[in-house]
């Protein structure tokens, strides 16, 4: 809990001569001064001179003013954050990891070289596709590295493709991906089930038409490149024609990227291979329970299909069996393999995140094959008793049966004036995280809320509670909700000015 | 299952209120023919003792060192206790991205604060919260200054710059047909001017300049900014080991208009090459033009100071297709890692263990000088890695290092042909004496190639 309502810049604590860190005895000579005198380090203006005991305390007191998943729910739909096992950061600090660098050769390596084909064979199983790297660093990153395979597939067989299909109610990151990869992107309306429409779309205020897949998969025809498809989508929906999506795509020899954020729906259920995508991401945050860390770092490995395997990214890890004798146990080692010509090339520098990918491991091994389907039933119960405890209370604005978030909209409380954006912030009074909020487009005020596994009936009865709760106060003092959060550490910032007039470091004349 | 928490009876409480009788039941949303109808063929769940034994024998199959010679994009140096210590406090590792500003300002003002201390060690105006890595930050400072450089469509790369770096740069530069990345050549060990001169035109956005180059060498950016920006270009220095600033004047001030490369040398350790730092730095003019998150500071209602997530008009969740990048996270613990080593260090402690990489590797360097199979390749200034030519037989002296628990500088030949038979050395604080001298003792032991 915060006790202190103020924490000042390090920068304005500072005293000259204090140090949070002594030097050992340095017992080679001096060095010495080759620099061009022009290039020796003049200064600094803002490096803080602090105590270890000054700077342990400044952290700690910033950390209480953020809310972990360990404070409990935290419902951000289609973000989210499940319960993150200690256990898994242990194993991520083993020096035997830590240690390793990434330009040692293969044979001293061996110990990450099996870690990360092991972890590869565990996510081929999961998704039915038989490639994958894990080099991306998160889910964006992953998405690139997809829509980059897709692309050197085309330019492969001669062609070069312009469109990438994306839905509108697709995340925000894949026609920037798509933008990033050289591909101009041509949306898909939604139907008013949230899932794609095969159809035209008639705009009902605007009477513009929008072209349904089928409309453009036959004007573009060749021209498409693939679709990104989220599944299930972002209400939560399982595209439930997605194999006569994918026909009618390859139809066109289009690929089907499927963005794998909510891949925690599917685990052990479904595998995106026997419904004919042919790449996707996982973001191993959200599935495999890495930490977040207020940001990052994530992990966004990239599953494919047959035909996209000649353009994985290199190097690629690979496994040799020792010969032995009979009845013996067969050995094995692993190796790099970079010599693959038909590579789109590196997306990371290294070989991707390894410390989350050890933690990603280590889920999966807790887990098992048992517990993996377990987690994602049990994340979708948990999704549909809030569905359940709340409807009626707020608006579901599309009624088809969801997996593991559920999509309210405003429109109940926005006849008392009350938003999406107030309901948010009163939540943060009753100490929760708010949901996800106007996110996706295709919800007016849309509150996403995706609780995961983690939550025991206990945390989900008292957040919906709550919720019903803010219902009833929105009906009897509308008002108050306008002015939440007041016991927060901080009320609400005024992000225009924070845009407009950018300040965006420390500087002494402050 | 000790991460599933709610018992068989609430289980069956869930499932009534919801109306269904099994779990199975909610999953009519997916096709009957699309569902997956036996068990994932995997191991089933362990307990905490199994999965950690598991997990610890795949590490102790790695090679452990008493010492590495290797730095090459990837830095060991010591890592102060508070680090680990506050980084594993659950408000920091269990937090999401801070999304709603008023319970995430311990998020926010880090981000600030590890902003303010990028650009003092870059001498430059505007940051970001952080980027995937020194590569993709390449990528994101090569194509920023190809938007700012409106209608100059070439990026030069230096051939000092991190080969995985440029492989990266190409990765991402192959989908787009209309931009271009022209490499330029070294000469004894850096930069090659008359080449760069040759290739600088009226169609050359940027140039990438490594600083500390690959192979250690210290650039004057001072001098070639000259040629560059009269010829309209911007200089983008490539910062691998950014503990060099402690060294090394801040690239703003030393002639770049943007500064990039890789952070982790700041409280990581090496980690198989990630989680790592990305940084990239830019002048205030270009501000509008930085890829990913950027915190600014803000007042609340009630006046009080505090911080938010900024320039979001930039990002995909707005602009979509039109956005500055695709990325939407950062390497929120690394760059915390990195803050929180950086105050530690604070501006004596970051130029004092500046001064003793120096100090180490210069010793390392001139021990190795002493061997007569180690031969200098060029006269440069450098931080704490150099470059010399080994007359010996390299694999014979792999071996001898190996069997002594030390790990040998990079052997070049497989990066640049040219520099076949050079090694790439690093010496860090964390290199003693005793083992710059068992290195030397185990190298003199390894027999001279006979002409």
């Amino acid at each position: 809990m915060f006790l202190r309502q103020r924490e000042s810049l390090s920068f304005d604590r500072s005293v000259p001569g204090k140090r949070g860190m002594d030097l050992p005895r340095l017992d080679v000579p001096e060095a010495q001064d080759t620099r061009p005198a022009h290039l020796r380090r003049s200064g600094f203006d803002a490096l803080p001179e602090l105590s270890e005991v000054e700077v342990i305390r400044h952290f700690t007191r910033l950390s209480k003013w953020n809310y972990g998943v360990d404070d409990g729910i935290y419902p951000l739909g289609s973000c989210t954050m499940k319960h993150n096992p200690r256990l898994n950061e242990k194993v991520a600090g083993l020096p035997g990891f830590t240690d390793t660098h990434p330009m040692a050769p293969d044979a001293l390596v061996q110990g990450n070289l099996e870690m990360l084909f092991t972890l590869q064979e565990w996510l081929k199983e999961i998704t039915g596709l038989p490639g994958v790297t894990l080099q991306p660093s998160a889910g964006a990153a992953g998405e690139l590295t997809g829509v980059m395979l897709i692309r050197a597939y085309h330019v492969s067989k001669g062609a070069k493709r312009r469109v990438i299909l994306i839905p509108d109610s697709g995340h925000g990151t894949n026609p920037a991906t798509a933008a990033m990869a050289g591909y101009e992107v041509v949306e898909l309306p939604s139907r008013p089930d949230g899932t794609i429409s095969f159809e035209d779309v008639t705009d009902p205020v605007t009477g513009k038409v929008r072209k349904g897949l089928q409309t453009l998969v036959r004007e573009l025809g060749t021209e498409i490149a693939g679709a990104m498809i989220t599944n299930p989508n972002t209400v939560g929906v399982f595209e439930y024609r997605f194999k006569e999506i994918s026909d009618l795509l390859h139809s066109v020899d289009a690929l089907v990227y499927m963005d794998g954020a909510n891949m925690n729906a599917l685990v052990g259920v479904a595998r995106p291979g026997d419904f004919g995508v042919d790449v996707m991401h996982l973001n191993l945050h959200k599935t495999m329970s890495t930490p977040h860390g207020g940001g990052g770092p994530g992990a966004g490995p990239v599953c494919c299909g047959d035909k996209l395997l000649p353009f994985l990214p290199v190097p690629v890890v690979v496994r040799d069996t020792v010969k032995v004798g009979e009845g013996e146990v067969p050995k094995h080692t692993y190796r790099w393999d970079w010599d693959r010509p038909q590579s789109i090339g590196k997306v990371h520098t290294f070989f991707g995140n390894f410390g989350i990918l050890v933690r990603a491991m280590t889920y999966c091994l807790s887990h098992g094959s048992d517990g993996l389907r377990e987690a994602t039933l049990r994340a979708i119960v948990n999704a549909n008793y809030i569905r359940a405890r709340l409807k009626g209370a707020y608006a579901l604005h599309i009624d088809s049966p969801s997996l593991h978030e559920v999509v309210f909209s405003d429109t109940l409380q926005a006849k008392h004036d009350v938003h999406t954006l107030d309901i948010a912030k009163r939540l943060i009074d009753h100490g929760y995280h708010p949901p996800t909020i106007y996110f996706p487009l295709i919800v007016p005020g849309a509150l996403m809320i995706e609780p995961t596994e983690s939550e025991d009936k206990g945390e989900l009865d008292a957040f919906c509670d709550t919720l019903l709760a803010i219902a009833k106060e929105v009906e009897e003092n509308p008002d108050a909700l306008h002015q939440a959060p007041t016991l927060a550490p901080m009320r609400r910032m005024d992000e225009t000015t924070a845009a407009r007039k950018p300040v965006l470091r420390w500087t002494k004349a402050q | 299952m000790r991460y599933l928490p709610s018992s068989p009876a609430e289980d069956r409480a869930l499932l009534d209120t919801i109306g269904v009788k099994h779990a199975e039941d909610l999953l009519v949303g997916i096709p009957e023919p699309l569902r997956l109808k036996r068990p994932l063929d995997l191991p089933p769940q362990g307990a905490e003792q199994e999965v950690a034994w598991e997990m610890m024998r795949m590490a102790n199959r790695n090679t452990r060192f008493c010492a590495q010679f290797l730095g090459a994009g990837a830095y060991d140096h010591f890592v102060p206790s508070a680090i680990d210590a506050m980084v594993s406090r659950q408000e920091w590792f269990t937090a999401y991205t801070p999304y709603q500003p008023e319970i995430s300002q311990g998020t926010l003002q880090h981000i600030f604060e590890y902003q303010t201390l990028i650009c003092d060690l870059t001498g430059l105006e505007v940051t970001n919260a952080s980027l995937y890595d020194g590569g993709t930050a390449c990528v994101e400072a090569a194509l920023m200054a190809v938007r700012v450089q409106k209608k100059r469509n070439t990026v030069l790369v230096s051939r000092g710059i991190h080969p995985f770096y440029r492989r990266v740069l190409e990765t991402n530069f192959a989908p787009h047909d209309d931009l271009k990345l022209v490499e330029v050549a070294l000469k004894d060990g850096v930069t090659d001017v008359a080449d760069l001169q040759a290739k600088l035109g009226p169609d050359v956005a940027a140039v990438l300049v490594g600083y500390p180059n690959f192979l250690g060498a210290v650039e004057d950016l001072t001098a070639l900014a000259g040629p560059i920006h009269a010829a309209g270009a911007l200089l983008v220095s490539v910062t691998q080991e950014a503990l060099a600033f402690g060294w090394l004047e801040a690239p703003g001030k030393a002639g770049a208009d943007m500064a990039c490369g890789e952070a982790m040398s700041f409280g990581n350790k090496p980690t198989f090459g990630g989680p790592f730092l990305g940084f990239l730095a830019v002048k205030d003019a270009h501000k509008r033009e930085i890829p990913g998150r950027v915190v600014g500071q803000t007042k609340d209602l009630d006046g009080k100071t505090g911080y938010v997530l900024t320039l979001t008009a930039r990002e995909q969740h707005i602009r979509r297709d039109k956005a500055t990048s695709n990325i939407c996270s950062n390497q929120g613990l690394v760059a915390l890692r990195a803050n929180i080593f950086l105050q530690l260090a604070g501006p004596e402690g970051l130029k004092g263990l500046a001064a003793q990489n120096a100090a180490k590797a210069q010793y390392l360097r001139s021990r190795l000088l002493e061997l007569p199979d180690m031969q200098p390749v060029a006269e440069v200034p450098f931080f704490n890695e150099f470059i010399l030519r080994y007359t010996g037989d390299m694999a014979a002296m792999q071996e001898a290092c190996l069997k002594e628990s030390l790990l040998p500088g990079l052997d070049l030949g497989r990066f640049y042909p040219e520099y076949q038979g050079c090694i790439l050395w690093c010496a860090t604080e964390l290199h003693t004496r005793p083992m710059i001298e068992s290195l030397v003792e185990v190298l003199a032991r390894v027999p001279s190639v006979v002409a």
